[in-house]
């Protein structure tokens, strides 16, 4: 770990809205671990991937503007979800290959974010997630140094979220089947990974909006399988899963006809919990599927 | 090089079960090269399809180590390799500090040998062994009627002259083998009957941008109805993933939307409404505003009761939780990202998509409006809408006052259920 880690701190929509406790939680678990993060306060929305529907150039512009305002704090983009760093991340792998292939697209973007006044992207800083943050630049032994409160018994269940595994062509950081990082991460704070079927698949929160039913039966399917495989709970890197699995948790029961009542547990507050920082403090009361079995497992 | 293949193996309807065989062979042998002499020299009964031996008949495509690909393209060093940094990664990266914790492995008596796992491939079902009936994904294809058509158009005295940039426009979907992987790994087709397939719409998006298609209009609008089309698609990305042609049908699929989302305005379908929205409210207040979004997108302004209805559970729950987004904050870059987003509009409209015929625009049905403008007006205006969402608050907000003083919920206490 280099001395102290700073990074330009992208929060996301769901984060500052319907997941207020990611918001709290990273920043709980950021400055426990000494991790010092610059908020980007005139970012904005990433489009999570819909923008592309529209126009790759729509994209590819506000995502250069976002990526651009950590370039101008000589700072890499940290973002808590799997959405925001698939999509801006992909920009900055799609438009660092263009620097080569295609200057004239890339001009054309900058010509766009100059005409209104905005800075240059030039392709001089990095996209990541929380979760490498922790792995690869803080590391996991460091991390280790700073549990005070084992997780140990805690059975956890990743849930990646599609676009962290596999929005990125070159620059992806896991197997996008069969991803580790987070299970690595479990292990260094004693809690045990289980592994399942649908950890690297998809929660259907892109369809919840209007196919409602297929969205929940996809979600439905995933808690099932990680209750099968004998977790406490769902582990998540991705707010927008996090919003169909926990949020969405009674509806999917409903569609389904099963009782599930898995908790869903957002990255940094696992992590926090094991540096011993107090449950209320990462707003685990701010989930719809209570969060109680978990605490009562850890002594609580 | 020994190596220990696992096989998959199932007689339709039967459970499957693992059968293992143990090879000798040239780590630049094919996993195609290695299910030949297992069948040749040890297993008569396994089954399997294969043909060309070239990735170009995509007839053996199969799950090997955990995802789909064609046997004839993926080497025995290729696919032990990925294990081994997926093994590597495991190890380098725990530490080990605590005592040991439950470390799957795949068989913890497994023999020492390197090891290859072969399955079918997933959503269809189970003929014999490794081969699937694709008969829905033909079925699909067909549905989405993959010719060039014909019929309103005088056939030239010779053939049909196409420009290389024409034509250019043809080469990545063009490449699809249909060979099933997109299909089998899709997550949407496992969830829904009605999904056409990333193979269907990849080709059917490229019979859209070709010159010498005339269905183009009918085309689109089959793909934008319900969810049998592009809007079916969850955008898992394993379609790209796992494409052994690098067709790419999840950016073909998107290409398809923005064809879609050019000639549909908001009232149109939720799906449309969603993407127009997203973009509407980031003009706004630079990131979501949730409830705006779930009202607008949802409750398509209070036009679709139902849908505002059906928001209702969603919002007392979160309200209970604490969870409910109360205000919103709009980010201090809302007016940068609001003219970049409308300057890239305006270059897009004066030059649209990238298919050969212009094609008419649908006006656009709404502007935005910072909120520190907004005036009072009639009709569905920035203006009614804020203040129909604050109406709602008010609302959400007497519904808990009244279920808690009632201990019922608000169907119950009129008495509705």
């Amino acid at each position: 770990m280099s001395a102290s880690l700073t990074y330009a701190y992208f929060p996301g929509c769901v984060a500052q809205g319907a997941c207020r406790e990611l918001h709290l939680s990273t920043h709980e678990l950021t400055q426990a671990l000494g991790i010092k993060l610059v908020e980007l306060k005139k970012a904005s929305c990433c489009g999570s991937g819909t923008f592309k529907e529209d126009s790759w150039l729509l994209e590819d512009t506000v995502n250069a503007r976002n990526i651009a305002l950590a370039e101008q704090l000589n700072l890499p983009l940290l973002t808590h979800c799997s959405t925001c760093q698939g999509v801006i991340g992909r920009v900055d792998e799609r438009l660092k290959e263009f620097h080569n292939s295609n200057p004239a697209y890339v001009q054309q973007v900058n010509h766009l974010l100059e005409q209104q006044g905005c800075s240059p992207y030039q392709g001089s800083t990095e996209v990541k997630h929380l979760l490498w943050a922790l792995v690869s630049d803080y590391g996991l032994a460091e991390i280790q140094k700073r549990v005070t409160h084992k997780l140990s018994g805690l059975r956890c269940a990743s849930f990646y979220g599609c676009y962290l595994l596999r929005a990125q062509k070159m620059l992806a950081f896991d197997d996008p089947y069969q991803p580790e990082s987070m299970e690595n991460l479990f292990r260094a704070i004693a809690a045990t990974p289980v592994y399942y079927g649908g950890r690297a698949q998809c929660c259907g929160w892109p369809l919840s909006s209007y196919a409602t039913t297929e969205s929940f039966k996809m979600a439905g399917a995933r808690i099932k399988d990680a209750i099968a495989a004998g977790a406490d709970c769902l582990v998540t890197p991705c707010p927008l899963c996090h919003l169909n699995l926990d949020s969405r948790q009674p509806e999917v029961e409903k569609v389904i006809g099963e009782k599930l009542g898995l908790p869903v547990l957002h990255l940094p507050q696992l992590v926090a919990l094991a540096l011993g920082i107090s449950p209320k403090k990462l707003g685990l009361d701010l989930h719809v599927v209570s969060t109680h079995p978990v605490l009562e497992k850890l002594g609580l | 090089m020994q190596v220990l293949f696992k096989v998959i193996r199932q007689n339709s309807n039967k459970s499957p079960w693992v059968q293992t065989y143990t090879i000798d062979v040239n780590p630049s042998s094919t996993i195609l090269d290695c299910l030949n002499r297992i069948k040749w020299e040890q297993d008569g009964s396994l089954a399997f399809r294969k043909n060309c031996r070239n990735t170009i008949c995509g007839s053996c495509s199969m799950r090997i180590n955990g995802r789909s690909a064609l046997a004839c393209k993926e080497n025995v060093a290729q696919e032990l390799a990925r294990l081994a940094a997926i093994t590597e990664q495991r190890a380098e990266q725990t530490p080990g500090n605590f005592p040991a914790v439950e470390v799957p492995q795949p068989e913890p008596q497994s023999l020492p040998l390197p090891e290859i796992t072969v399955a079918p491939m997933g959503n269809m079902p189970v003929l014999k062994d490794l081969v699937v009936d694709m008969a829905k994904f033909w079925g699909n294809l067909q549905a989405v009627e993959p010719y060039i058509s014909t019929a309103a158009r005088a056939i030239p005295e010779r053939e049909f002259l196409q420009t290389p940039v024409e034509r250019a426009k043809l080469d990545q979907t063009g490449n699809c083998i249909l060979c099933g992987a997109c299909y089998s790994e899709c997550n949407a087709v496992e969830v829904s009957s009605e999904f056409v397939g990333p193979h269907a719409l990849a080709k059917a998006y490229r019979t859209v941008v070709d010159s010498r298609d005339d269905a183009t209009e009918s085309r689109l609008e089959k793909s934008n109805q319900g969810i049998a089309g592009v809007w079916g698609c969850t955008r898992c990305f394993n379609c790209n993933t796992v494409c052994p042609m690098e067709v790419a049908p999840l950016d073909q699929i998107n290409r398809m939307k923005g064809e879609i989302l050019e000639r549909q305005t908001e009232t149109a379908s939720r799906s449309v409404r969603h993407r127009k929205v997203m973009i509407d409210l980031v003009k706004q207040g630079g990131w979501i505003d949730e409830r705006r979004f779930g009202l607008r997108v949802v409750g398509n302004n209070f036009r679709d009761l139902r849908g505002v209805l059906s928001l209702i559970p969603l919002g007392l729950r979160m309200l209970q939780r604490g969870k409910f987004p109360e205000t919103f904050e709009p980010s201090p870059g809302t007016q940068e990202v609001r003219s970049l987003i409308e300057s890239v509009q305006l270059l897009e409209s004066a030059s649209p998509s990238s298919m050969t015929e212009t094609v008419s625009k649908s006006p656009t049905s709404f502007k935005a409006e910072p909120y520190d403008q907004l005036q009072p007006k009639f009709g569905w205006t920035p203006y009614a809408e804020l203040t129909n969402g604050r109406f709602a608050m008010i609302g959400f907000v007497a519904l808990l006052i009244q279920e808690l003083l009632t201990r019922q919920d608000f169907f119950t206490w009129l008495g509705l259920w």
